[in-house]
């Protein structure tokens, strides 16, 4: 027994070396910050408990960019699954260019968000003003940049186009993992498309959707850099979600390195808990299923 | 009167397929295509053909992000943190697999509980603790940095993968007197082929469009990588379309010459580790 | 199998050996510099490159400048990371009046009251790098500041500078009348409608308010004291050109240097992108008046910009030669004129410019005031508030509010 724990030791020690240096303690010695009113800048600071916590309860601009950020999460979980997954079934159906489809859909996910952020600036700004002009569409003329109520759907527009590719791919193999002659018995029983999608294909991928959500939710959790190259969190703070918050926070001059850290731990927990009490329903519903 | 709504609901669903292709490939054909103008010529029309075709855009930012430099960069730390990755987490997640104690149960949920920190959460202290090692600033320090963040995620795929993998081929290679790590690079990494194949693309895909981290970590311009120069450029020529564009055509080139060549590798590859975890 | 197994062994081995390798070039000395110009970056690093030169001619030593340009909006946050990690560039950019108190005070600047430079600079300029009567920065920009304005469209609307707010109310009236947009407005980066408050509060703690600043660090004041300055800035705002949040500094340089306004609140610093744009473009530069008072519409005199050097640095006594350098008398007239930055030093002898020009008549009349540091984030604060109030999303008092609130936390 203890033979086994010391050759098991030996081969996790350069994962866990690494991952308890670059993880676990920048992880402990943030919630140590945050009991403290350190600035980032002088040598010295003092332990002041909660404070920084308690402050964050009448933090008007924290609050703000945690609506935005669960406004964006909501409308992330659900629309990227619902266009992944009817891509991923319309392509599944085709006969013909399956690959083709799949190839140009999830062709944004191997770009870079900072740079499809700054491309899809450009269409914000110099392509969709042209089109409002040439075609009369007023609402391309909007300004989808400068204005907070467009400025939102211009980050979920980014978000979405960078993101769908990958949902769908995970769908799409799902699908393929159906067995075809439980399809083909549903339909000599006589039932159209649309009931075999409800009644036989939606159980069997019931687990992908779980992992689908997972993935959507995580990731539009720690949305960072489609909002740092559209509009760096403007106009003003309008669209500063949690992580823009923190970096300023931490490294902008009068930083408050102890009350960011605050604000990380405080994100880390909403994230656990969320994602926690997903997978638990998530996992009921598909035991139901 | 069934077959004509059949045909006409499915011409519909190939319209909606074909729009949603060309919202998808639009963005980055339009900026191809305005790469190659003047920026008047983007201000009057965004679809016209650039009356000549403006090479210098591209040749101007090809000496500007010293680009060869930025992708050597880059290619070296994707390559090395990823080789770290498959390295460290294959010894990992295979011994943790196949030891069953209580010490492995607890190493297994401590890594696999790290997966829920996001990184804003250890952005803080991380720059705090690179700096005190003097891994700060350089490209082999970033790497080990990727390999602790990166590792959680691998363990857990080839933990499970492990998990699949009939033991008898090992105590059968062990009775021919294989030893502890002569076992596991001659007989299991080999069988662990194909979730390598799958963590070496999500994490290179991972790396190799990662910004914050080389941002807070590598200061030196020498040391930059294509997507740091290409942030640093952005910046000197904030109101030049033109030539903005360029620089991120300039940016994606790699990544699209890649995913042409092996995009079929690729999707199957995610598909495989989302389905697997 | 195993030559595989054998091939990437022999590839990690070799991508860390290779890692190691390269950081060993030893005899050439590294010189970081952390500047946040990028549209001056060139013109930096082609200096540098001098400056490389004559250290290997003159002295021997191969000098390398790793020149790291943030962007504006970037900038801070990077150099407070690298700073607060022990990180720290050898020498880096900083902004004189706002910076150098909070950074001196935290042990991040060295004193170069020694160098060589100090002899060369205005006395005037030197005083604004000078704190715990120590010289801790080398001023780059040195600036008399106001307001810009397309010159060839007032003489054609037959226009003057107004010299009070009623003034530049009719002003406002007449350009609306010839539909000419008064005011350019760029606030897609937070610190250019910040530039409004910093020329309005100026104005008032230099005249009417001259208590403010005292008030604020001993809790006992208020922006509501001099609420007054926001009606200027109403004015600017409601008579501005469209889509500000989509306009950043550069393309709000073109717009002007286009005639897509009269006025522009933005200092001179800006006219090197304007003029690049339209090399024949006539800017006029005038005080911003605030309220009905002659007396508070004044010119701002202010340092910005400087390059301070890090005590940490290895290689202090080379960074100090680079500063050195770059007053350089054979060079360094032509670094400045090429950057339109105004002369501060009796090595420049190039020709100043009309908007300085301008400005100096302004300061000759004593119609003039030296800028006040304010407390280190009241700044950052008022930006982005600024941006939220032209955005409707704070009122003047929540405005008011945020500022007061900034400034509490600062001098806690």
């Amino acid at each position: 027994m203890k033979h086994k724990n010391r050759s098991l030791l030996l081969y996790c020690f350069p994962a866990l070396l690494l991952y308890a240096t670059f993880v676990l303690y920048p992880a402990v010695g943030g919630f140590w910050y945050s009991l403290t009113n350190w600035n980032g800048l002088n040598p010295t600071y003092d332990y002041v408990g909660f404070a920084n916590y308690r402050e964050l309860l009448n933090d008007q601009v924290f609050h703000r960019s945690l609506r935005f950020t669960f406004r964006y999460v909501a409308y992330m979980v659900v629309l990227q699954n619902i266009l992944a997954l009817t891509l991923a079934i319309i392509i599944e159906n085709l006969r013909r260019f399956k690959g083709l489809f799949r190839t140009i859909f999830f062709f944004p996910n191997m770009i870079s968000m900072i740079v499809g952020g700054f491309i899809w600036l450009f269409i914000f700004t110099r392509a969709f003003p042209f089109f409002a002009n040439s075609l009369g569409i007023a609402i391309l003329g909007e300004s989808w940049i400068g204005n907070p109520q467009y400025a939102f759907y211009s980050i979920l527009i980014l978000s979405l186009w960078g993101s769908v590719g990958y949902l769908m791919v995970i769908y799409i193999a799902a699908l393929q993992n159906i067995p075809k002659p439980l399809l083909e018995n549903a339909r000599i029983d006589g039932a159209n498309e649309w009931q075999i999608n409800w009644h036989v294909v939606r159980p069997l991928i019931a687990h992908s959707i779980t992992i689908g959500m997972f993935i959507a939710l995580f990731s539009s959790f720690k949305v960072f850099d489609q909002v740092y190259a559209l509009t760096g969190g403007g106009p003003g703070r309008a669209t500063q979600v949690v992580s823009l918050n923190i970096f300023t926070e931490a490294f902008a001059m009068r930083s408050r390195y102890g009350y960011a850290s605050a604000k990380a731990v405080i994100l880390f927990l909403i994230i656990m808990v969320i994602t926690c009490v997903q997978l638990l329903i998530m996992k009921r519903k598909e035991v139901e299923l | 009167m069934s077959t004509l709504l059949g045909w006409f609901s499915k011409a519909c669903i190939i319209v909606f397929l074909i729009v949603m292709a060309i919202i998808t490939l639009l963005p980055v054909g339009l900026a191809i295509l305005n790469s190659f103008k003047t920026n008047g010529e983007i201000y009057t029309n965004i679809l016209s053909l650039p009356t000549t075709w403006q090479i210098n855009n591209y040749l101007d930012v090809f000496r500007r992000t010293h680009y060869l430099r930025s992708l050597w960069n880059t290619v070296f730390l994707v390559t090395l943190s990823v080789s770290g990755i498959v390295l460290a987490s294959s010894l990992a997640g295979y011994k943790l697999a196949r030891t069953k104690s209580k010490l492995s149960h607890a190493l297994f949920v401590i890594f696999i509980l790290s997966m829920l920190i996001p990184f804003h959460s250890i952005m803080i202290g991380l720059v705090r603790v690179a700096n005190q090692l003097n891994v700060q600033g350089k490209l082999w320090g970033l790497a080990l940095i990727y390999v602790g963040i990166g590792s959680p995620m691998a363990i857990f795929l080839y933990h499970g993968f492990t998990k699949n993998v009939p033991q008898e081929i090992e105590e059968a290679a062990m009775i021919d007197g294989c030893n502890g790590l002569q076992l596991y690079f001659r007989i299991v990494f080999p069988l662990l082929r194909p979730i390598t194949f799958t963590i070496v693309i999500l994490n290179t895909l991972w790396i190799w469009n990662d910004f914050l981290l080389p941002l807070l970590m590598i200061s030196n311009r020498e040391k930059h990588t294509l997507l740091l120069s290409t942030q640093a450029l952005f910046g000197q020529y904030s109101a030049n379309w033109s030539q903005i564009l360029a620089i991120l055509i300039m940016a994606m080139l790699p990544v699209m010459v890649v995913y042409l060549f092996i995009q079929k590798h690729i999707v199957s590859g995610i598909a495989e580790g989302a389905l697997k975890s | 199998m195993k030559k595989m197994v054998i091939f990437f062994m022999m590839f990690v081995s070799f991508v860390m050996l290779s890692a190691c390798e390269s950081r060993s070039d030893s005899d050439t000395i590294e010189l970081n510099v952390f500047m946040s110009f990028p549209r001056f970056q060139e013109e930096f690093e082609a200096y540098f490159e001098l400056f490389e030169q004559k250290m290997l001619e003159e002295e021997g030593i191969k000098v390398k400048v790793n020149l790291e340009m943030a962007s504006s909006d970037t900038a801070q946050q990077l150099l407070q990371a690298r700073l607060s990690s022990n990180d720290a560039p050898d020498l880096y950019t900083l902004h004189a009046i706002a910076d150098i108190p909070s950074y001196y005070d935290a042990g991040y600047l060295a004193d170069l009251s020694d160098a060589t430079f100090t002899e060369l600079v205005f006395e005037s300029v030197l005083e604004s790098v000078t704190y715990d009567g120590k010289i801790l920065a080398l001023p780059l920009e040195s600036l008399a500041w106001g307001y810009l304005y397309n010159k060839d469209m007032f003489e054609q609307y037959d226009l003057t500078p107004p010299l009070t707010l009623s003034e530049m109310e009719n002003v406002v009236s007449v350009l609306q009348a010839n539909d000419e947009t008064p005011f350019l407005l760029a606030f897609q980066e937070s610190w250019i409608p910040q530039l409004m408050m910093a020329l309005a509060l100026g104005a008032m703690i230099n005249s009417e308010a001259p208590d403010f600043i005292d008030n604020m660090n001993v809790g006992t004041g208020s922006y509501a004291d001099i609420s007054e300055v926001f009606d200027i800035i109403d004015l600017i705002m409601a008579n501005g050109t469209d889509r500000a949040f989509e306009t950043g500094g550069a393309s709000g340089s073109a717009d002007f240097a286009n005639g897509e306004a009269a006025m522009w609140v933005q200092g001179p610093w800006m006219s090197g992108s304007i003029l690049e744009v339209n090399p024949d473009m006539n800017i006029g530069l005038a005080p911003l008046p605030v309220t009905n008072n002659e007396e508070t519409t004044m010119i701002n005199l202010s340092t910005s910009t400087s390059l301070g050097v890090s005590p940490t640095s290895e290689n202090k006594e080379l960074a100090i030669k680079l500063l050195n350098f770059i007053l350089d008398p054979e060079h360094s007239s032509s670094l400045f004129s090429s950057l339109k930055f105004a002369p501060l030093a009796t090595v420049h002898d190039y020709e100043s410019f009309s908007w300085t020009d301008e400005a100096m008549t302004y300061v000759e009349a004593g119609k003039a005031y030296l800028e006040r540091p304010l407390p280190p984030g009241v700044t950052d604060e008022t930006a982005v508030a600024l941006q939220e109030y032209y955005l409707g999303d704070k009122t003047r008092q929540q405005v008011i509010d945020a500022i007061d609130t900034a400034w509490r936390n600062a001098i806690e």
